[in-house]
């Protein structure tokens, strides 16, 4: 069957199994940037933001997105480079061996449309549902934190 | 200076945030097949049949396969080098399965979808057999570990090993206070979140190219030829990006399989694990039991140690047959003790094999010494810190392990500038609360090896070379475990070739294009790699600087190479890299090229002291670490943040070691309680404290601009730190980790806690 969605911006019709899950026919269709880490909605490496909301794409069957906005990391790419925050991420060491990495970004950038300007606990709470075993998040906190503060100045200049 | 000391992000950061860094589970290749293992439900028991024709009715299933039809070679994953010997105890498919999540059968289908419904439909018919699941059990069942015929017995113990100096019994006899104390550390997993996955593909001229997230490309290609019963020269091994590493894809698992199947069904096949197989049929950190005496003078001195240590290592050799002795060799770096006593032995239990992780026994017997010196410091009434900088190892000591020089070693330095930084004498002496909430502060004190230096060759090989489009390319076996270690060195011929990080072109590890050498493991990336990557760029620099004084009719010591140009000292025009490769090109000229094989001849200590404060509800008996401060000897820190990184990552790996993380297997059914990311437990991003980090940059003369290793030491000493803090906190000794809430519990109120036990059993 397929699904039709709005993916990263355009609309998009994607080829699933009934019992397939979200993450893999997103993988399937090419979107690998997400990672299947657990199948559980443990880990976190699946995120991407359903109608702008973080989501674990593992714990969805792809046909529950039908109509839906789907975004992964690679939708949050400006233009051709890549966004603020995933650069801070890089800037900031935040990124090790970035398996992890999209579903963090995602995640923390759902945290970002929704709370502009999070406190520590709230950036630390957003991110609670991804695990990250390279860096102990505090680089990742140090991204994102920046990354509110540098769009929040954007906004009032 | 220009790249040494920089903060420059990691060269592959921006590929990984994006979503474009392509890892072995994320290649779509032509033709591909997936691979799905079906894996023991018992602890152990003979294989007796493998019934596929329900799976083998689907179409899409291209074949089957277990003992019945597979190479039955045994081999050793641990085996790093082609004509290392080595405990042979595993094949791919055993006829007895010796732990839960032994491999039984794997399903190849043309999908992963269309395999995993044939691994579901095997059914396969098991005779179990009684199973020893305690390292105490196990240690009974002693004899050969091999028969008359050369199979293995799995009779105990796999390795044991004694170590004495000084005159021990003298040394408690003069003690003004002798303290025992027993500790057991658990088996925990790396949790790498990328499950374990190895593809292979059969190549054109017959040979097997297998790729995997590996931190050996040359040990995965010994094993797997071992394995399939051929030539090292028939397998091809190409390392891909790994998502985390910590040492749990050291060793070969999956890839001798995936390559046998690639070369019997003559396609691309991937075999990969989901998460619970990626904790219970890979490897994982081995279980240890503890017990130490320590002989302390009135003053602090430590007189003698007498160090007895049982090491559960599972299910199969691998190299746990090292054990004993790399837990010596750390165990006797730290402090300087007149007499010393030890006895360590590994053994086989029916539990999930173990393997290197972060340390490779390091962070084990570091809890354990490092436990044991704090209660016996606040049993005789000394503060630990006291204790411990009166006992340090000093730089230039000779370690009794090998007789080795630990070179500038500043184990002083970081006590020192810890207890300052921390205030380790105002919060050591503050009350930490009489209510429900507890708090408490303790510290631990660490040394790690730079290397495998002598027990193994430590040289390596690297070529660099100039580009015709300009660029400098750097070819050596370069395994980043995802850490930054290709950035590191980037940055290190950088400095020498005057470029910038980024404009290095590096070619990771494959066996077709690099030399031999011993891949990432034992702290040796920044300290062996790092070196060869100097003495390279210097080489090349020569080499680039003569080419250019032939274009530019000069000689080459009027030439300095820097911003990526030849600049000339007379002041003439310079000439930049892809001008000179233009001229060189045009004109028949050879390009600059240099190679270099660095021997280590040196393995200097790495030091660290860490201090930790905890808060612990006596009411749940959760435990939190609420400040954390690490000091590090790193010599001298190529990237600082990078550095950072591998510090905050090896704390966390360290709190979760201490409180929490625990595969648990159980002592009646052997079954492992932490399989899966929901029961196994790991600090995520609210458990974690601030850090403060410091660094103490001393250098190090045999290390490259004066670096020593941080990647494994990170974690050693913060189990230790987190646990005597919260005995500090409670004023108990608690001994057994992870400090899970029933064990505080316990240790607060023995009665209640048996009572509890009791009344749930």
């Amino acid at each position: 069957m397929d699904i039709h969605v709005n993916l990263n911006g355009v609309a998009e019709r994607i080829a699933a199994d009934p019992a397939q899950r979200l993450s893999s026919a997103l993988r399937a269709h090419g979107l690998t940037g997400l990672k299947e880490g657990c199948l559980e909605g443990e880990c976190g490496a699946c995120s991407v933001l359903l109608d702008g909301e973080p989501v674990c794409s593992c714990l969805m069957l792809a046909a529950q997105a039908e109509g839906r906005r789907i975004e992964t990391v690679e939708g949050l790419a400006r233009g051709s480079g890549p966004s603020d925050l995933q650069r801070a991420f890089v800037e900031e060491g935040a990124v090790q061996c970035g398996y992890c990495t999209p579903g963090m970004i995602v995640a923390a950038e759902g945290l970002l449309r929704r709370n502009p300007a999070p406190t520590e606990a709230e950036v630390r709470r957003a991110i609670a549902g991804n695990i990250c075993r390279c860096t102990g998040y505090a680089s990742i906190i140090r991204a994102i934190a920046r990354t509110a503060s540098e769009r929040g100045a954007g906004e009032t200049s | 200076m220009t790249a040494i000391g920089m903060r420059h992000p990691m060269l592959d950061g921006l590929a990984k945030a994006a979503g474009g860094q392509l890892y072995a589970g994320d290649l779509a290749i032509e033709g591909l097949a997936e691979a799905v293992l079906v894996t023991s439900p018992h602890s152990h028991a003979r294989i007796l049949s493998v019934e596929d024709s329900a799976a083998l009715a689907d179409p899409a299933v291209l074949g089957v396969f277990w003992h019945a039809n597979m190479p039955s070679h045994r081999y050793n994953s641990s085996v790093w080098f082609e004509g290392q010997e080595a405990d042979a105890d595993e094949a791919m498919f055993p006829e007895t399965a010796r732990h839960i999540g032994d491999r039984v059968a794997v399903a190849v289908a043309s999908s992963r979808a269309a395999a995993e419904r044939a691994a579901a439909r095997l059914v396969v018919r098991y005779d179990p057999l009684p199973a020893r699941l305690t390292p105490d059990e196990a240690d009974r069942a002693r004899g050969p570990l091999f028969d008359a015929v050369g199979a293995p017995t799995f009779l105990n113990p796999v390795d044991e090993r004694r170590f004495a100096r000084g005159d021990v019994e003298a040394g408690f006899a003069a003690a003004a206070h002798v303290s025992e104390t027993t500790v057991a550390t658990p088996k925990t997993h790396h949790c790498a979140i990328e499950p374990h996955v190895a593809l292979a593909l059969p190549e054109p001229d017959g040979r097997i190219r297998v790729l995997a997230p590996c931190q050996s490309v040359h040990a995965v290609q010994v094993v797997v030829a071992r394995a399939l019963g051929l030539k090292a020269a028939d397998i091809h091994v190409v390392k891909t990006p790994i998502g985390g590493s910590f040492g749990g894809k050291a060793e070969p698992v999956l890839e001798p399989i995936a390559a046998e199947l690639a070369r019997r069904l003559g396609r691309p096949v991937r075999l990969a694990c989901d998460r619970r197989q990626t904790f219970s049929s890979t490897r994982m950190r081995s279980a240890t039991a503890t017990r130490i005496r320590i002989a302390l003078a009135a003053d602090g001195r430590i007189l003698a140690r007498d160090t007895e240590t049982l090491i559960d290592i599972g299910a199969y050799v691998t190299g746990g047959n090292w054990l004993p002795g790399s837990m010596l060799q750390r165990h006797v770096r730290l402090y300087d003790i007149p007499a010393e006593r030890y006895y360590g032995r590994a053994v086989y239990t029916n539990t999930p094999p173990t393997g290197a992780f972060r340390g490779y026994g390091s962070p084990q017997i570091n809890a354990a010494g490092e436990i044991s010196l704090d209660i016996a410091a606040v049993r005789a009434g000394l503060d630990p810190l006291a204790v411990r900088l009166a006992n340090a190892l000093r730089p230039g000591a000779i370690e009794p392990y090998g007789g080795l020089d630990v070179g500038n070693a500043r184990l002083r330095d970081c006590l020192i500038l810890g207890a300052e930084r921390f205030r380790w004498t105002a919060r050591r002496a503050a009350p930490g609360g009489q209510g429900r909430w507890r708090s408490g502060v303790g510290m631990a004190a660490a040394a790690h090896v730079n290397g495998c230096f002598p027990g193994s060759d430590e040289s390596t090989t690297m070529t660099m070379r100039l580009l015709p489009d300009g660029a400098i390319e750097m070819i050596s076996a370069l395994h980043d475990l995802g850490c930054g270690s290709n950035t590191t060195l980037a940055q290190i011929a950088a400095e020498v070739l005057g470029l910038a990080p980024a404009e290095l072109r590096i070619v990771e590890a494959d066996t077709d294009l690099c030399g031999y050498d011993l891949g990432t493991r034992a702290s040796r990336m920044t300290y062996v790699q790092g070196e060869a990557t100097r003495k390279t760029a210097l080489a090349l620099a020569r080499a680039v600087r003569e080419a250019g004084a032939r274009v530019l009719n000069t000689a080459p010591e009027d030439l300095v190479l820097a911003s990526g140009r030849l600049a000339r000292r007379d002041g003439g025009e310079p000439l930049d890299l892809p001008t000179l490769a233009r001229h060189l090109t045009r004109a028949g000229l050879p390009l600059p090229a240099a190679t270099e094989t660095h021997a280590a001849t040196a393995n200097p200590s790495s030091h660290a002291a860490h201090f930790a404060e905890v808060r612990v509800d006596t009411l749940t008996g959760l435990v939190r670490v609420t400040d954390y401060l690490a000091v590090h000897d790193i010599g001298r820190a190529i990237n600082p943040m990078l550095v950072e990184g591998q510090i905050h990552g090896g704390i966390q790996i360290g709190i979760g070691m201490a409180l929490c993380e625990d595969v648990a297997n159980d002592p009646e059914t052997g079954r492992m309680a932490g399989d899966s990311f929901a029961r196994y437990i790991l600090p995520n991003s609210l458990d974690m404290p601030p850090i403060d980090v410091h660094l103490v940059e001393a250098g190090e003369p045999t290390g490259p601009f004066g670096a020593k290793a941080v990647g494994e030491i990170a974690t050693i000493p913060v189990a230790a730190a987190v646990v005597n803090a919260v005995n500090h906190a409670l004023g108990t000794e608690l001994s057994h980790l992870p400090l899970v809430p029933a064990r505080v519990l316990d240790a607060l109120d023995p009665d209640a806690g048996a009572a509890a036990s009791s009344g749930t059993a």
